[in-house]
């Protein structure tokens, strides 16, 4: 099956295309069952440099936060990853569309679903 | 400190001592109480009867960082309900330095193709303010990148500038009012709701400060504002978004555009879709590294205004290293990007130079641009055209006359059905319909549809938090009123929005922010006052706006998005009026 990918910013240097300006994008012939744990190590990202991430324009995960590392992609799926720069403040995503694994993790942890990760480990 | 009215039918002005009242009361607080107090609610937003209050904020002019704010209000001609706008810039220190709480500019003059430019400056001899008068009408029908230069080389000293473009001269429901930024470019707007137009009604073309010699501001309590100052300062600069080269000062505001373009919600071709396949072309990380290969190195952003230590503006730079524009934001970008399905950054720099030098509001523009190009002025993606279309509002054709008059106008010029506005006012860079929480505040708010109006202070430091589900619709009510009230003191306090987001996730970054007030002023707010200080502003606002006749039921969504699917999520808005109208029911 066929994943979509795109890399934003300081990211699309894990991609094929690192020289293009601004992202990076890929289509990636992968395996029925694949995760996106399985979609990291392929492109040798690791996963804390990743922050707010898609699948098909849901939101799975933001930065510190990654409930998503067992979702399984579907064939054309399109997943979306954005570096430590980005940001999506809350009342511009008050909202939006989530993944499953997002949404029960929000209601596990409240606390995490208004606030930006702003630790030292983003350094 | 004092209010300064100026009457431009007498051309004359005088100093007031500040009442009790408004003691208390700046930036937006106390330019809405005195709209509310001195404007006749169903006056010709253009007529002798409006006024034009200016207010910096409660920090303004000490070393507060990021608080170089400036109020503007007035009721506005493009929604006919009050208006605050507010920018950066030096001016904004420069007026509060002066001990000027309030700039009231009034009246009407009886020669009406005359205008004119006031200077104000510090009389150091009578320890107050003084100001003198100067015909401008020779600065008029230009670009205000041509007649900002003349002012600087016409009056001696730093001076800080405040202007008006061929938009407000035309009296557009699209004009703003202009500030100079820190490298001397007109290009700080207060640009929202027409502002522009009524400055310019009143004939008056500059406000030239030079407050040399003035005071500054009184700090009551100097060691608390200290404490609460480094506060500020430390949860700013170790914050993801805010510090050196973080988000911000990486990639400025259009940051947003792949995010929301990812999200299915960057309102696109005239929010008939909520993704553009050329925003990648279009957003922050495409400025940032057009930059560093035109330039040669990292480009990182600057301050638009004194002691401003996020620094989100960028400039973008042409192949040859001169400077294209500055600076392109998140909303400019998407207005005239995505909005129109253009995707070259060029032409998206080259109109936000445009607006600026004419005196537009991009969002505004953007909007009108899309509703015109779904009429078929033009084709969508027709970057050339639209490049035209601005020329023709800043000159003034008839096409060019229609379309300053705004999004809604235009819609109705045109027969359009599918108008994204507010209370007449056009809607910003997010998609209600996938971002179903901005499209309560855009519903509610004031101003008529507006990204600015509620920032988010979590809810368990201001103590509202009620027991609803954030994520139902009644839930996200609630959260809006509180985001709406903070949003409010904000504006009032002189800081930049975007202290929101340090403040937000650094408890002592948000003791820091009140600390600081309670330093200036000597009052002891808790997190429960400032919230209360900011529904009061909102209460006043919403009487103004009702005796003008827009009430509860303008707080709606056009009914487009109740109806029409948006690809790629196929939402409609489904919030219900019940929701939209516990907003303030229970304020």
């Amino acid at each position: 099956m066929i994943l979509d990918v795109w890399l934003y910013g300081e990211l699309r240097k894990f991609s094929d295309t690192p020289n293009k300006i601004g992202y990076g994008q890929m289509l990636l012939d992968v395996p029925e069952g694949y995760r996106m744990r399985d979609l990291l190590e392929r492109l040798n990202m690791p996963t804390a440099a990743r922050g707010i991430t898609f699948v098909n324009g849901n939101l799975s995960a933001l930065p510190g936060f990654q409930p998503d590392l067992e979702h399984v992609f579907a064939d054309n799926d399109r997943v979306a990853m954005f570096d430590l720069r980005s940001m999506w403040p809350f009342q511009y995503r008050n909202g939006a569309a989530m993944t499953d694994s997002m949404r029960q993790a929000v209601q596990e942890h409240p606390e995490q679903l208004m606030h930006h990760e702003h630790s030292e480990e983003e350094e | 400190m004092w209010i300064l009215r100026i009457d431009m039918k007498e051309l004359s002005y005088k100093l007031e001592d500040v009442p009790e009242r408004y003691r208390l009361l700046y930036g937006r607080a106390l330019t809405s109480q005195m709209i509310f107090d001195e404007v006749p609610p169903l006056c010709h937003a253009l007529g002798p009867n409006n006024k034009l209050v200016f207010s910096a904020g409660i920090v303004t002019s000490t070393s507060a960082p990021t608080s170089a704010r400036v109020s503007v209000g007035c009721k506005s001609p493009l929604t006919g309900g009050i208006k605050e706008a507010n920018a950066g810039t030096s001016w904004a220190p420069d007026l509060a330095s002066m001990r000027i709480r309030a700039l009231v500019i009034e009246g009407f003059p009886e020669q009406g193709e005359k205008y004119w430019g006031t200077f104000i400056s510090w009389d150091k001899d009578a320890g107050k303010p003084k100001v003198e008068f100067f015909d401008a009408t020779g600065y008029t029908g230009q670009d205000v990148y041509d007649t900002f230069p003349k002012i600087y080389e016409r009056f001696e000293g730093r001076i800080s500038i405040c202007s008006v473009g061929n938009a407000g001269e035309k009296s557009y429901g699209n004009s703003g009012i202009v500030f100079n930024d820190q490298a001397k470019r007109p290009s700080r707007y207060a640009g929202r709701g027409g502002v522009g137009a009524v400055l310019a009604s009143k004939r008056l073309k500059f406000i030239i400060l030079n407050e040399k010699g003035s005071p500054g501001v009184d700090i009551v309590d100097k060691p608390l504002f200290d404490e609460g100052r480094k506060k500020m300062i430390d949860a700013i600069r170790s914050h993801a978004i805010s510090k050196p080269k973080g988000g911000l000062n990486s990639y400025g505001t259009a940051v947003l555009v792949n995010i929301l373009n990812e999200a299915g919600g960057l309102p696109t071709r005239n929010f008939s879709s909520g993704r553009f396949e050329g925003a990648a072309k279009t957003a922050g990380e495409a400025i940032f590294e057009t930059n560093k290969e035109r330039m040669g190195k990292e480009i990182y952003n600057h301050a638009c205004s004194p002691g401003c230590i996020i620094q989100c503006s960028n400039t973008y730079y042409n192949t040859d290293k001169t400077e294209r524009t500055s600076c392109i934001e998140y909303e400019s970008t998407w207005s005239l990007g995505a909005n129109l399905g253009i995707d070259d950054l060029d032409d998206i720099a080259t109109m936000v130079q445009l607006c600026n030098a004419y005196g537009l509001d991009t969002i505004e523009t953007g909007g009108t641009l899309g509703v015109a190009m779904e009429a078929g002025v033009i084709p969508f993606g027709d970057s050339k055209g639209a490049i035209n279309l601005i020329h023709e509002m800043g000159k003034g054709t008839p096409l060019g006359r229609i379309l300053g008059s705004g999004t809604e106008t235009t819609g109705k010029a045109f027969g359009v059905r599918r108008v994204p506005t507010v209370k007449g006012q056009s809607m910003p860079a997010y998609e209600p319909r996938a971002v179903k929480g901005i499209g309560i505040t855009y519903a509610t708010t004031t101003m008529g549809a507006d990204h600015t109006a509620g920032y988010t202070i979590a809810p368990e430091i201001l103590g509202v938090s009620g027991k609803s589900d954030p994520l139902s619709p009644e839930g996200k009510a609630e959260l809006s009123r509180a985001f709406q009230a903070t949003t409010a003191f904000i504006d009032s306090s002189g800081h930049c929005l975007f202290i929101a987001f340090p403040i937000l996730d650094i408890a002592s970054g948000f003791e820091g922010f009140i600390q600081e007030c309670n330093g200036v002023l000597g009052t002891n707010w808790t997190a429960a006052d400032i919230v209360a200080y900011g529904a009061n502003v909102l209460k006043v606002e919403r009487a103004f706006n009702e005796a003008a006749g827009i009430k509860a039921e303008a707080d709606r969504l056009p009914e487009f998005m109740r109806l029409e699917p948006l690809p790629p999520h196929n939402q409609v808005f489904d919030v219900p009026d019940s929701a939209l109208d516990a907003v303030f029911k229970e304020m």
